[in-house]
């Protein structure tokens, strides 16, 4: 079968995880850079990164050369989590806004199972609920009070909802990377229901319950009315958008963001996140450079705020430095056997490909278990004002630990 | 901030969704029309059980489909008649506020008011100040579609 992959805007993680592909006896060709292709006849057409109105054209012309179009994950989808430009006032596009008719694979990052099955054309099982097989179970209980980090071990059967910790898990469905596994929440890159993130704000807004919500007296007819000052329910979530549509701004049906953009995808992507979602986010969409871009920001950070970090931590970072450089090389071999050694191997060390146990000062799970874990153990860490720098990232961060300004050079 | 005060926000809106819970909300606004008070001729009323019902989705519907602004009026708070409703969706609501404000819009033009079904002035003072609250959102230029 003729397989060809085109990547259009952004991380090229989905993209080169379907060099995979190739094990599956089909002849798949990995093509950067659409605008040059020329068009021809192929059996099946693979769509990965993020669209913006003027690529509508080359999509077009794609769709019209192939039989079967598939979009392959969340940037191509519902936008991604490069669809938080759209907070500044970016356009960038869902699939379905372009080619409503095309196969759709979510995911951050898609599962290269999901993409054989679609392209044998056999039936692909609606996986199930996030929930319903996650260790940790949910009461839905009203919270007193949200925390933005906790230790993870210290209650490992309650929900992280029910501990105060914001995870999207209920409207996802099961995934390969499993964050929850490694102590990170769920962001909900594959949602089991459209708008997921209104309907998790609706869902989270009920379970806060018992936190305080600020009334004041309406000047006509003395009743009450919600107040417009902060309280403690704005104060506990201070980035929703972030939080909540992660994945699904340019599909939630939310307005376009009116916030003055900041300069660069990437600046406004990052502008108004929280540093302790920084390391995810760098990782979902950092590329085959997501590995050296979230250390960098790590150690900045770690080197500013004075987190401790023990020489079993730095080890295990120096491993994952050289198993990037070796996913490069097996990139540029196209050798489909070493991609899956290597990432595989990745996997062992950050939980994920989107590095979701690389955490500020350690790791959040075990990684061996030969290894003495209190070693490497990631802690709760206090957030520090100021402005941080390391290599190719500068960064500044405000009280409540959202993102105000950041910098990264270009090439990175 | 534009130029233009709150007087010439009038002919800007012409639908303003108000959900009003089945007991107090309800009965506020019958009251109301019982004694024919007058209130702005842009709000649409929609009856529901409680407020509890009211959430982002059905926000985001209603101000996707043409709404100007959406509020809630519900019973007073510790008389909601399903124990907590109106205050699950004031919490809701103030966390779609916030939404609006990151997103670089007004959070005035949604909000939650409550009311008292033996009081009529209570429902239409409500009203009167969705109206006012849109109006700042109109001449902040932070609505869906209006500005100054």
């Amino acid at each position: 079968m003729n397989v060809k992959v085109f990547q259009f805007n952004g991380c090229n993680k989905c993209f080169h995880e379907t060099i995979l592909l190739k094990q599956n006896d089909m002849e798949v060709e990995l093509i950067s850079n659409p605008k040059d292709w020329k068009g021809e006849k192929i059996d099946v057409a693979v769509v990965s990164g993020y669209l913006l109105p003027e690529d509508k054209e080359i999509l077009l012309n794609i769709q019209s050369n192939a039989n079967k179009l598939i979009a392959y994950g969340d940037c191509t989808t519902t936008g991604g989590i490069f669809g938080l430009a759209n907070q500044k006032g970016a356009n960038i596009t869902p699939i379905s806004k372009i080619i409503p008719e095309s196969f759709k694979i979510n995911g951050c990052l898609a599962e290269i199972e999901e993409l054989t099955a679609t392209i044998k054309g056999g039936e692909v099982d609606k996986p199930p609920s996030l929930c319903k097989v996650c260790k940790r179970r949910s009461t839905c209980e009203y919270l007193d009070e949200v925390h933005r980090q906790i230790d993870i071990f210290e209650n490992e059967e309650a929900c992280f909802n029910d501990l105060g910790f914001l995870c999207n898990g209920y409207i996802a469905t099961e995934c390969k990377e499993r964050c929850v596994d490694y102590g990170t929440q769920c962001r909900g890159c594959k949602p089991i229901i459209d708008r997921s993130g209104v309907r998790m704000l609706g869902m989270f807004g009920t379970l806060m319950g018992n936190v305080e919500v600020a009334t004041e007296a309406s000047k006509y007819g003395a009743t009450d009315k919600l107040a417009d000052k902060d309280d403690d329910m704005t104060e506990s979530l201070p980035d929703i958008v972030g939080n909540f549509f992660r994945f699904s701004l340019p599909t939630s049906g939310l307005p376009k963001g009116r916030i003055h953009s900041k300069g660069s995808i990437l600046e406004n992507v990052f502008t108004g996140r929280l540093i302790e979602e920084f390391p995810l986010i760098t990782g979902l969409l950092g590329g085959d450079n997501s590995i050296s871009m979230t250390l960098s920001i790590i150690e900045a950070y770690e080197k500013g705020a004075e987190i401790e970090v023990n020489e079993q931590t730095k080890q295990y970072r120096q491993k994952l430095r050289s198993l990037e450089k070796e996913l490069k090389n097996a990139i540029d071999a196209q050798d489909a056997e070493k991609y899956k050694d290597v990432t595989e191997k990745i996997r062992k060390i950050a939980g994920n490909m989107n590095l979701s146990n690389v955490f500020y000062g350690g790791f959040k799970t075990p990684i061996d278990g030969a290894d003495n874990f209190d070693d490497y153990k990631a802690e709760p860490f206090e957030i520090k004002e100021g402005t941080y720098k390391n290599g190719i990232v500068e960064f500044s961060i405000d009280s409540k630990g959202v993102i105000k300004e950041i910098k990264i050079k270009e090439g990175a | 901030m534009s130029s233009c005060d709150i007087n010439e926000c009038e002919g800007k809106y012409d639908n303003i969704v108000v959900f009003m819970c089945n007991e107090c909300g309800q009965g506020s606004a019958n009251t109301a029309g019982v004694g024919r008070m007058p209130y702005d001729p842009s709000v649409r009323i929609v009856r529901v059980q409680c407020t509890g019902q009211i959430g982002p989705i059905q926000i985001m519907d209603a101000l996707n489909n043409g709404a100007d602004a959406v509020s809630c009026v519900g019973c007073c708070i510790g008389a909601c008649h399903f124990f907590n409703g109106n205050l699950l969706s004031m919490r809701r609501i103030k966390l779609m506020k916030k939404m609006f404000k990151e997103l670089g819009y007004s959070d005035q033009f949604i909000n939650q008011y409550t009311s008292r079904a033996a009081e009529g002035e209570t429902a239409v003072g409500d009203f009167e100040d969705i109206v006012e609250r849109l109006c700042t959102a109109i001449t902040e230029g932070g609505t869906f579609e209006n500005e100054c």
